[in-house]
């Protein structure tokens, strides 16, 4: 008899803390599915698509920066620890772009070390972005024990950006991809200003000054997601620097076409060449500026 | 007797003759003999002298020429020199000396028949003086000096005679008829002293010693009086007389034709009867091993016979085990003392819990009074302590021992070798302790192992058991010794006695038994004389055995039943005061778990922070680690305390047995005090670890988990302990025991990642749901990472934004991707079974789980179905759509709680200041748990189980995918919820329910001892098999 009321009692106390409705997965997202909503953008997916395809990589200057400084300087970069500082996807999009320059930058240099904390922040940024999928973390841990496949991790690590620029585009999310490309880019002119800075190197600074034109697509592309308010507060940061990029001017000059003959077939070659027209305090300014927005970024 | 005793003894003797007409030679004849018995020669002389001086022997002449003395002057002077001699007898001898004493001054009145007032006046100081009962000084006045027996009349005399010509008073009981005379007997209740007077012409022995008619002897222990004509009166009958409880204790004990074998069958016992009434004493003998405790374990009903039957008063003792219920009591070889209990706790303890409903006072007041009976007062405060570390004597256990069952006056008692390490001395004072026991009508059986010659005469009767079981003899001891010379050929075998000591020799027995055949160099070979068959043959022959008429319908009193409720609180009051008295077990308790939680998690607190700053918990990797050595030390602990518990009272439960104790009381003291121990302990594991390593707001989570956990290794202690009979049995046992709760915890090797007998693709294996640890486990780190004060916020969210992410990017590409592959197959035309089950059924099942977001309409959506029963090209390709669809869906999905979750973070930053997520992060969150909860590092994202897509990764996201039924609670591991009987339970609380759950299993079964009766059932099997 005993047994059977302590039966009962248990019984009772499994359904008391329970609760009738049945527990599914799909159950779950059903309430959100009717909240779908898209903001309104000015510019379609499809140009944003093209506008990104556009943007050079960021490791582009990376190899300019290498030629004209041998010193590697840890210092400039963001620090891989900061990672778990980032709370917002907006912060750990612009940040995942950093720490993807940095890594180029550190890959440069060849030190091994440094590149497996960035790759594990990278990792971890993106894992929390859901595209964790695009770091197999078992084969990047079997890279990186050994230094003499630095390489083959480096580049998995820059085919890997690519993917996931690609894939942030296909799943609608091209905010957080354009977001990627800001940070990568503002801290690849970050780093060529402050080498810049210590060398006089007039093809970097050239360089530099030539991407009031990258700028520009960005601007573009950034002020596309202004309804959200932070990529809007990060619009108005930029705006000092559209002023002195605005002093920049870049001419083309084209010059008469020339006949080629490549491989036994004739072709017209147009060469157009442009020239950039700034003064140094227009690149310190530069300089000033972008670290301003780069540091509120990195925070 | 010391000199000065003796001196004053013959100055009593002196004053009482000197009262008459001076001293006769009859009186003088009487004081010699009376110090030849105590004396030797030179010193009788030398009495005598000082006797004979006293009275003036050899002078009377010339004081008889002075005249007549006035003698009430001197009656006057006398008796103030008696008194004086009185006290100072008293500083001395003990009580029934005293009465001794008194007896033998009216014996000297006697041998000259003049008992004048003079004498009479004295001889009343000296009883007074001495304090003898009134009542008994009456009585032996006139036992003494009786002629003829005609004018006595008291209770206290039985006279055993040819016809009943005395006075109605008397016992009166009838003599044999071919036997003649008068004979006495007479007993002081005040002393327990009998004594012996007869008159007859026949000769008359006393223990092998001729005796005069009219002397009046002391009747002692184990007595026996032979008279020529062949009568024999034993001390025990005797003593029956007298005794009203034995005669008000009406009880039948028949155990006829008993026969027991061993599991081995083995023959234990051969064909025993033993047929005995209320007190008596009866002893058990035999060489070893054949079979003495045995048949006391089959008489006393804890081992059922293959044959035959025991009844007291007719109801048999296996079947009717209600009906002697308190009837019976055991006492075991070995002691049962509670070692931290004093002499009084054990007794009071073991009272209460047979008198439970009686009031305290009345209890203590018992306990007393038996301590004062047995000698024990003294030292009632005092522990018993165990074998090695002793406060009390041998004797004094012994007594104790055989108090506990004394204060219950049971009515049949077993005791089995109570002598056994004993001095003669104390052996003897046992004995005799059971012997008084007799006397208020008990009967009591003893094995005894060769006793001495004054214990061996105090039983009533001997059951002598010889090798195989055999019962060679089964009467009164001294014939036992006559009958066995007797078969032997010995000389002078007519007598047990040594006629002139009057001592028996009980090894004799054993000697002539198992004597054996010498060869012809006078060597032993070891072949004895007479087997065991033979002997037993013997004695069939010799003696018929009538069993008494079963006493049906007689009630015997047995002390009210204890509550359970009041046993439990016995049982628990005894146990915790026990505990607390051993300081070593109380302090290593309380210490034993804030030291291991301070040893490990002070070890473990990794401070993982690259510029070595403050310690952050969400960055210590040690956690799930932390998690498992919790529930590791919790089951440690829970097994270690709780293993010896039942063994260690398993002596006293077989005591305890035969009061019909519940065993449901005694176990649920053991859980009640355990399983509050347990608590204890968990919770001071807890607060020293998680306060150390700072998991924060987690100690009532941790605490009931792993206190469940204790609680459950307690029960599997005390069903090992129950189960196996030595403690160090079950500390062996102790790794076979834990170490598969640490392999099957699901913490140490992964679930996914284990041989495939045992695996379950989709489920927690089977295996693993048996072990406490697994559910602890899961149950203590699901509950730390979703209920943490951090992630409580963004469970849900997450939640949604992993289950979409997942199917958008593992689950509908492996779904899709394999109909590709089917659709190839199908163009082929090589569709096989099985890829229904790998690659069609789960992408149809996956869009009828989520059809719902594709917000079909509802006539689309109940025909899913009916669509999809057949497989073409045509429905592979909807199913693709659908799936392109619900990505699509999903995706939006992920995109917008993704959203959310970020506005809520800034919103509460926002509410509670920047930073303010990022710092609840790293108090409550822990990066290295996340990762072992959400499986993130298998490098299988998703598989197909039974026609399911299931996920290898996100654990902790997903509820169970599908069940069997409303009893199917099997889930993946760390999944958050549980459902059972169509209940959504948070995981945390289904563990905890599920532990709980075993707790009452294992509690069960340890009530019905499961697994002794499983080893009993082999046992048998086994003896099936062989036979």
């Amino acid at each position: 008899m005993k047994k059977i009321i302590l039966c009962c009692i248990f019984c009772a106390l499994l359904s008391s803390c329970g609760s009738d409705k049945e527990a599914s997965n799909e159950e779950l997202l059903l309430d959100m599915a009717d909240s779908i909503a898209m903001p309104h953008k000015k510019i379609g997916d499809e140009v944003i698509g093209d506008l990104i395809k556009a943007i050079p990589s960021p490791l582009e200057i990376s190899f300019l920066i290498k030629e004209t400084n041998k010193h590697y300087d840890v210092s400039l970069l963001n620090e891989a620890a900061n990672q778990s500082t980032y709370t917002s996807n907006f912060s750990k999009a612009l940040n995942l772009g950093i720490y993807g320059t940095d890594l180029g930058y550190i890959s440069l240099y060849n030190h091994t070390a440094d590149a497996i904390s960035y790759i594990t922040a990278l990792r971890d940024l993106s894992d929390q972005l859901g595209i964790g999928q695009f770091y197999n973390f078992e084969q990047i841990k079997r890279l990186a024990l050994n230094a003499n496949n630095i390489d083959s991790l480096l580049y998995l690590t820059t085919r890997n950006f690519e993917d996931i620029n690609n894939y942030l585009y296909e799943k609608k999310r091209s905010e957080q991809s354009v977001l990627i490309l800001t940070g990568g880019w503002l801290e690849a002119l970050h780093l060529s200003c402050k080498i810049a800075g210590k060398t006089n190197n007039k093809a970097l600074m050239d360089r530099i000054a030539e991407q009031k034109v990258t700028f520009e697509q960005i601007y573009l592309m950034l002020d596309n997601y202004n309804y959200d308010p932070k990529i809007n507060a990060l619009v108005d940061r930029l705006a000092p620097l559209k002023a002195v990029f605005e002093k920049v001017s870049i001419t083309y000059e084209v010059k008469e076409q020339k006949v080629k003959e490549v491989d036994g077939v004739l072709t017209f070659e147009s060469e157009s060449e442009s020239t950039v027209h700034y003064t140094e305090d227009d690149i310190y300014e530069i300089t000033k500026n972008v670290e301003n927005i780069r540091n509120s970024i990195i925070k | 007797m010391s000199e000065e005793i003796l001196k004053a003894l013959a100055q009593l003797f002196a004053i009482i003759t000197k009262q008459g007409d001076g001293v006769t030679e009859k009186q003088r004849q009487y004081v010699i003999n009376n110090f030849t018995q105590k004396l030797d020669k030179d010193s009788v002389n030398e009495y005598m002298a000082f006797y004979d001086e006293r009275v003036g022997y050899g002078k009377e002449k010339k004081q008889r020429a002075d005249g007549a003395v006035p003698t009430k002057l001197t009656s006057v002077k006398d008796s103030v020199k008696t008194l004086a001699i009185c006290k100072k007898i008293n500083e001395t001898l003990t009580q029934p000396q005293k009465f001794y004493v008194l007896q033998e001054l009216l014996e000297l009145i006697y041998a000259d028949k003049n008992y004048n007032e003079e004498r009479k006046q004295i001889i009343y100081t000296v009883s007074q003086t001495f304090n003898v009962a009134e009542e008994d000084f009456q009585v032996l006045e006139k036992f003494v000096l009786s002629e003829d027996g005609l004018d006595l009349n008291a209770e206290q005399v039985l006279i055993i005679s040819e016809e009943n010509k005395f006075h109605e008073n008397n016992k009166f009981v009838k003599l044999d008829e071919h036997c003649k005379g008068t004979y006495l007997f007479m007993r002081a209740p005040s002393v327990e002293v009998y004594l012996f007077r007869y008159f007859a012409e026949e000769e008359c022995m006393l223990n092998g010693i001729k005796l005069e008619a009219g002397d009046t002897l002391l009747f002692s222990n184990g007595s026996t009086i032979k008279l020529k004509s062949g009568a024999t009166f034993f001390y025990s009958d005797i003593v029956s007389h007298f005794l009203s409880a034995v005669q008000d204790v009406k009880l039948s004990f028949n155990a006829i034709g008993i026969e027991y074998r061993f599991f081995n069958d083995k023959i234990g016992l051969t064909d025993i009867n033993v047929s005995e009434d209320a007190g008596k004493l009866i002893g058990i003998m035999g060489a070893s091993g054949a079979g003495k405790t045995t048949l006391l374990n089959v008489l006393s009903g804890s081992e059922k016979p293959n044959k035959g039957s025991v009844c007291i008063n007719g109801l048999n003792i296996y079947e009717n085990k209600k009906g002697v219920e308190g009837l019976i009591g055991y006492i075991p070889q070995d002691d049962l003392l509670m070692e931290d209990l004093t002499v009084f706790e054990n007794l009071y303890y073991s009272a209460k819990l047979c008198f439970g409903e009686a009031s305290r006072k009345d209890i203590i007041e018992k306990v007393h009074k038996t301590l004062g009976d047995l000698g024990l007062a003294h030292i009632k405060d005092l522990k018993v302590g165990d074998v090695l570390n002793k406060s009390i004597s041998g004797g004094q256990r012994k007594r104790l021992n055989i108090a506990l069952e004394l204060i219950r006056e049971p009515a049949v008692l077993f005791v089995d070798e109570p002598t056994s390490g004993l001095s003669s001395r104390d052996s003897e004072n046992v004995i005799d302790l059971l012997k008084e026991l007799t006397y208020k009508g008990k009967l009591i059986f003893v094995v005894i192992h060769q006793p001495s010659s004054d214990i061996y005469k105090m039983f009533d009767k001997f059951i002598l058991l010889d090798t195989g079981g055999y019962q060679i003899f089964y009467g009164n001891p001294i014939e036992a010794i006559a009958y066995f010379k007797q078969m032997a050929r010995q000389a002078d075998s007519q007598s047990g006695y040594c006629v002139a000591c009057g001592n028996v020799n009980p090894e004799q027995l054993f000697d002539i038994i198992e004597e054996q055949v010498v060869n012809e160099f006078g060597e032993f070979t070891g072949k004895r004389k007479t087997n065991p068959t033979e002997w037993y043959q013997s004695f069939k022959e010799k003696f018929s055995f009538k069993p008494l008429v079963d006493l049906w319908n007689v009630h015997i009193n047995v002390p009210r039943k204890t509550s359970r409720l009041n046993q439990f609180l016995v049982f628990v009051t005894r146990d915790v005061k026990s505990k607390l008295s051993n300081t070593q077990y109380v302090a290593i308790n309380l210490l034993e778990a804030p030291l291991l939680a301070f040893l490990l998690a002070f070890i473990i607190r990794y401070n993982n922070t690259e510029a070595n700053t403050a310690y952050v918990f969400r960055k210590n990797d040690n956690i799930p680690a932390f998690i498992l050595m919790s529930i590791v030390v919790a089951l440690f602990m829970g097994l270690s305390v709780s293993a010896e518990e039942i063994i260690k009272d398993k002596k006293i439960l077989k005591r305890e047995q035969f009061l019909n104790l519940s065993r449901m009381s005694y176990l649920y003291s053991k859980v009640l005090i355990l399983f509050s121990l347990s608590a204890l302990q968990t919770a001071l594991f807890v607060v020293v670890g998680n306060s150390i390593l700072e998991i924060n707001g987690m100690f009532l989570p941790y605490w009931l988990m792993l206190f469940s956990v204790s609680c459950g290794a307690n029960m599997i202690g005390l069903n090992a302990s129950s189960t196996f009979n030595s403690a160090i049995t079950v500390y062996i046992l102790i790794p076979i025991l834990l170490i598969p709760q640490m392999i099957l915890s699901g913490a140490m090797f992964s679930f996914d990642k284990i041989n495939d007998v045992v695996k379950n693709k989709a489920n927690v294996p089977l295996l693993a749901d048996v072990m406490i640890s697994r559910w602890a486990y899961e149950g203590i780190s699901v509950h730390q990472f979703a209920e943490n004060k951090f992630n409580k916020r963004f469970f849900t969210l997450e939640q949604k934004e992993h289950i979409a992410q997942f199917n958008t990017v593992y689950g509908i590409p492996h779904l899709r991707s394999g109909l590709e592959q089917l659709g190839e197959k199908l163009v082929k035309n090589k569709i096989e079974k099985e890829d229904i089950g790998l690659y069609y059924r789960p992408a149809v099942l996956f869009v009828k789980d989520y059809a719902k977001l594709l917000k079909l309409p509802k006539h689309d959506y109940e025909k899913l179905d009916v669509i999809f029963t057949e497989i073409n090209q045509n429905n592979i390709e909807k199913l693709q759509f659908y799936l392109a669809q619900l990505d699509e869906v999903l995706n939006i999905l992920y995109n917008q709680t993704s959203i959310q979750k970020d506005k809520l973070i800034t919103a509460l930053d926002n509410k509670y200041g920047e930073g303010y997520t990022l710092k609840l992060k790293d108090e409550y969150y822990n990066e290295n748990l996340a990762e072992y909860v959400r499986n993130v590092n298998n490098a299988q994202k998703a598989d197909v189980y039974e026609g399911h897509l299931i996920p290898k990764t996100e654990y902790i996201y997903f509820a169970p995918i599908y069940s069997h039924g409303v009893l199917d609670y099997r889930t993946h591991f760390f999944s958050p919820v549980k459902v059972m009987f169509k209940h959504t339970l948070p995981t945390y609380w289904f563990n905890v329910m599920t532990i709980w759950f075993m707790v009452l299993i294992m509690f069960i079964m340890l009530y019905f001892d499961f697994y002794a009766r499983i080893f009993d059932g082999f046992k048998k099997l086994k003896k099936i098999i062989n036979s």
